[in-house]
């Protein structure tokens, strides 16, 4: 379905992705961890067409997509949040969500939306809130009001850039649930995360990058007990929490 | 050869348009956000000069000090009121605050000086002269070389000095900078200072020039100096000397060829067509530089 | 109702059509110093349609407001990849090159034995319509708000629909917008293009009801002032536009003893506002206020789902 075929990425000088072949087939959720720096959110960027790569390509469903803009690849059935939560701050939380769909031309009677965003509020616990301005919501329901936002157009592809970040154990847990019940079945999801119980918990694979390259891949379990991996992370001696 | 000297003239007053653009571009590049009093803020110093000279007969050395330390302080006012006190995000309510305040420092110029124009020390004596063939006059030259010098002056002090790093570290990230020690308000505050202290040096040497001052001066430095900062990019010192200088030729070959009502026809669309062409100026940043200058939120 | 109230409310009316113009743009996310170009224009176009072609009023109006459409068509293009400061210089080089143009624009033709139309930098005289139809001040002044209301009555329109929505979503985050699959280029332009027609419509009023305009009245300080309006008035709603104007009109002209220093009051009050509302008196905040706890104090009881199933879940979200 995603596939990348030696990826590669500079900003002047810095390379960022060194030639980086990964591919993603069938449904579920898969894990993008390494240290920061280590080029997962430049994966995004050029995968949404944010960024051209330098040299490689990407391809989706079997299309070259590296040099379409966003809004074509997200008409192709890709979404994404992003690390600081992306909405438009001074619309209220419903609003947020009928923007999301505005541009869709499916959803033609505005009864049928409002009653699906009513939907979308409940399950991701934001019903309460749907007259709030977005900029006063605390910083997990800022995410959760991304994650919604992006499913708005049921994509197949949906990129999770640190959907916990910065979140307590509890919030962590919760926004686990959601992605696991909400945003997960019936599509692929790759999440970025540093949380490590967070990726054990919910991806069948993890890929791990460093400097811009894939250092490796598989089971959580088996990366995260992966020398190369831990070296990466931690440095020579320790293991993950 | 009228080619050359209209070229040279161009150049030589393109100078005036350098100095006021060097302030200009020092406040935009660090605080992303147009100063539109920094001509009326230079206009008071000029006018406190004026007073100076015409009520007490003053040297021109105290008109000097005396212009200079009144663009300081109305720049202080205006940086206080108009940038320090607006919050961070609101870009677009410091530039309408400071374009209030432009019409207070305008509406005060004319309350104390009602006058259509007051006479200012003249800059030099010294007669036009000649070189090559091509006519060159001393105040002119007076005022280039300042430009230059001042540019140099900056240039060492922005990459040579723990002043000039903390004002580039400020113009590229301010949240970075803070995090890194800078006091962001204390670096604006001097930056304000030291654009407003050129500012000063550019009107007193502009009135000294034209031997009078007159309350459109506040209005045209500010179109001026903006035009010469966004031709040569904004947040570029060179750029604005570079600016003014190509302003200048561009007026001084208009009004040779065209006359003298498109000259300013000719100045703006000379800054329409560099917008839509090269934005970034001729010393241009790249595009992802402009994107990060461009406000996002308004 | 006196002739000096009249004419304060007629000038509060004209201006409302250039503030909500800036607005407008304001709420795409695009600072325009320029929005005094279109107010010329449509002056301009249609005095001459009035004056020299003998055209009616209305007829008049509505052609100013095309021709300064028109005039933001053709601005929109080359400043659709402008950004920020950037868009805001290029509009004020435009307004500013447009104000010039007008200073050498001469068009008359003989009526009556006399030269009437645009001369330059004398600016254009003899817009009699209003007298020469006997119009009233009082009537004007109707019209004026007859005019401005159904300009509201769009705005209102727009805010609820998916045109102001997009509007919004580009004004508080174009990237997004985009990812989002807005169409940046034709609201853009659009935005533009109505912007130009509002400013264009208060133009032409103004004409008429000074039966002269001169270049110099189409001046950056219009230009700016129209921002500002907004910016005092507050951004949250049309409203906010009118607002404004109407505090620098309305109280303004009736502070008698300010005379000489009004604007110097007037700057430092505005300056002090804008630090502790940087978005004007009507923002967002305000207007959400209003709207959500203002007018509905009993929220709606919500319906808890805690043990969804998947399927259900699924269904959700489509």
């Amino acid at each position: 379905m995603l596939r990348t075929e030696g990826l590669t990425r500079y900003f002047g000088g810095l390379r960022a992705l060194a030639g980086v072949d990964y591919s993603l087939e069938g449904e579920g959720v898969f894990g993008l961890i390494g240290p920061n720096g280590s080029g997962k959110t430049t994966l995004f960027n050029i995968i949404t067409g944010l960024y051209r790569p330098s040299a490689g390509r990407v391809t989706f469903m079997g299309k070259d997509i590296s040099r379409l803009g966003p809004h074509r690849v997200i008409a192709m059935g890709i979404a994404r949040t992003f690390q600081t939560p992306r909405i438009y701050a001074r619309m209220t939380v419903r609003e947020n969500l009928l923007a999301a769909q505005h541009t869709l031309a499916r959803a033609a009677r505005a009864a049928d939306r409002a009653a699906r965003i009513d939907r979308m509020l409940e399950v991701t616990g934001l019903a309460a809130r749907r007259d709030e301005l977005a900029k006063n919501l605390p910083l997990p329901e800022q995410r959760r009001l991304e994650l919604a936002r992006a499913l708005a157009r049921a994509p197949k592809l949906l990129l999770l850039d640190e959907p916990a970040g910065g979140m307590t154990p509890a919030e962590t847990d919760e926004m686990a649930r959601l992605i696991e019940e909400v945003a997960a079945p019936g599509r692929t999801c790759i999440v970025i995360e540093h949380k490590m119980d967070m990726i054990a918990r919910l991806c069948a694979d993890v890929c791990v990058l460093n400097f811009g390259a894939k250092i490796a891949e598989g089971t959580p379990d088996e990366v995260l007990k992966d020398p190369v991996v831990l070296e990466a992370y931690i440095g020579r001696t320790g293991g993950p929490s | 050869m009228d080619f050359i000297q209209n070229t040279v003239d161009g150049i030589m007053i393109g100078s005036r348009y350098s100095l006021l653009a060097i302030g200009f571009t020092l406040i935009f590049g660090i605080m992303r956000r147009l100063n539109l009093s920094y001509g009326p803020s230079i206009m008071l110093g000029v006018f406190i000069g004026t007073f100076l000279f015409v009520q007490y007969q003053a040297g021109w050395f105290a008109i000097a000090a005396a212009t200079l330390l009144g663009a300081i302080l109305v720049g202080i006012y205006v940086e206080r009121l108009c940038f320090w006190a607006i919050r961070q995000g609101a870009a677009l309510a410091s530039m309408v605050s400071s374009f209030a305040i432009w019409m207070q420092l305008e509406e005060l110029t004319t309350l104390f000086f009602p006058n259509r124009t007051y006479p200012f020390p003249r800059l030099t004596s010294a007669k036009p002269f000649e070189v090559a063939g091509i006519n060159i006059q001393a105040s002119y030259l007076i005022m280039f070389g300042f430009a230059v010098a001042i540019m140099v002056a900056l240039n060492f002090a922005l990459y040579r000095t723990r002043f000039g790093l903390a004002v580039r570290a400020v113009s590229e990230n301010p949240l970075a900078a803070r995090f890194m020690g800078v006091s962001t308000g204390r670096v604006t505050f001097f930056a304000f200072v030291l654009a407003s202290a050129i500012g000063g040096i550019a009107g007193y040497l502009i009135a000294a020039n034209e031997q009078q001052v007159t309350p459109l001066f506040g209005l045209w430095a500010t179109f001026k100096g903006m035009i010469a900062m966004m031709l040569g990019g904004m947040g570029s010192v060179p750029g604005a000397i570079l600016g003014g200088f190509v302003l200048g030729v561009v007026e001084s070959h208009a009004t040779w060829y065209l006359g003298t009502e498109f000259r300013d026809i000719a100045a703006y669309g000379l800054l329409f067509v560099f917008l839509v062409l090269r934005p970034g100026g001729l010393l241009g940043q790249r595009r992802a530089e402009r994107e990060r200058l461009a406000l996002r939120r308004v | 109702m006196d002739e000096y109230t009249i004419q304060v409310l007629s000038n509060i009316g004209m201006f409302s059509f250039i503030a909500l113009s800036a607005y407008l743009l304001l709420m795409t996310g695009e600072i325009s110093f320029g929005q005094q170009a279109f107010f010329a224009i449509g002056a301009y176009a249609s005095g001459i349609a009035t004056s020299m072609w003998g055209w009616g009023l209305g007829l008049g109006i509505l052609w100013g407001a095309l021709v300064a459409a028109a005039a933001a068509f053709l601005l929109a293009w080359p400043t659709l990849r402008l950004r920020g400061l950037y868009f805001a210089i290029g509009t004020l080089a435009f307004a500013e090159m447009v104000r010039l143009v007008f200073e050498i624009f001469r068009y008359q033709v003989e009526i009556d034995g006399e030269l009437v139309g645009p001369d330059g930098s004398d600016g254009f005289r003899g817009v009699r319509y209003t007298f020469e139809n006997d119009i009233s001040n009082f009537q004007y002044m109707l019209l004026i708000y007859v005019l401005l209301a159904a300009v509201l009555v769009f705005f209102f329109l727009m805010g609820r629909s998916r045109l102001g929505a997009i509007f919004r979503m580009l004004g508080e985050d174009e990237l997004l917008a985009e990812m989002q699959g807005v169409n940046r280029t034709f609201y853009k332009v659009l935005a533009t293009v109505l912007a130009g027609f509002i400013a264009g419509i208060g133009g032409a009023l103004y004409v008429h009801l000074n039966t002269y305009v001169e270049p110099k009245i189409f001046n950056v300080m219009l230009g700016v002032h129209s921002l500002a309006y907004g910016l005092i008035g507050g951004l949250g709603t049309s409203l906010g536009p009118l607002l404004g104007v109407a505090i620098d009109i309305g109280l303004l002209e009736s502070i008698r003893i300010f005379t000489g220093y009004r604007m110097i009051v007037f700057g430092g009050l505005v300056a002090v506002l804008l630090i502790v509302r940087p978005r004007g008196l009507l923002d967002e905040e305000v207007v959400h206020w209003l709207k959500y706890r203002m007018w509905r104090p009993f929220a709606r009881p919500v319906r808890r789902q805690p043990d969804a199933t998947p399927r259900e879940v699924r269904d959700a979200q489509d």
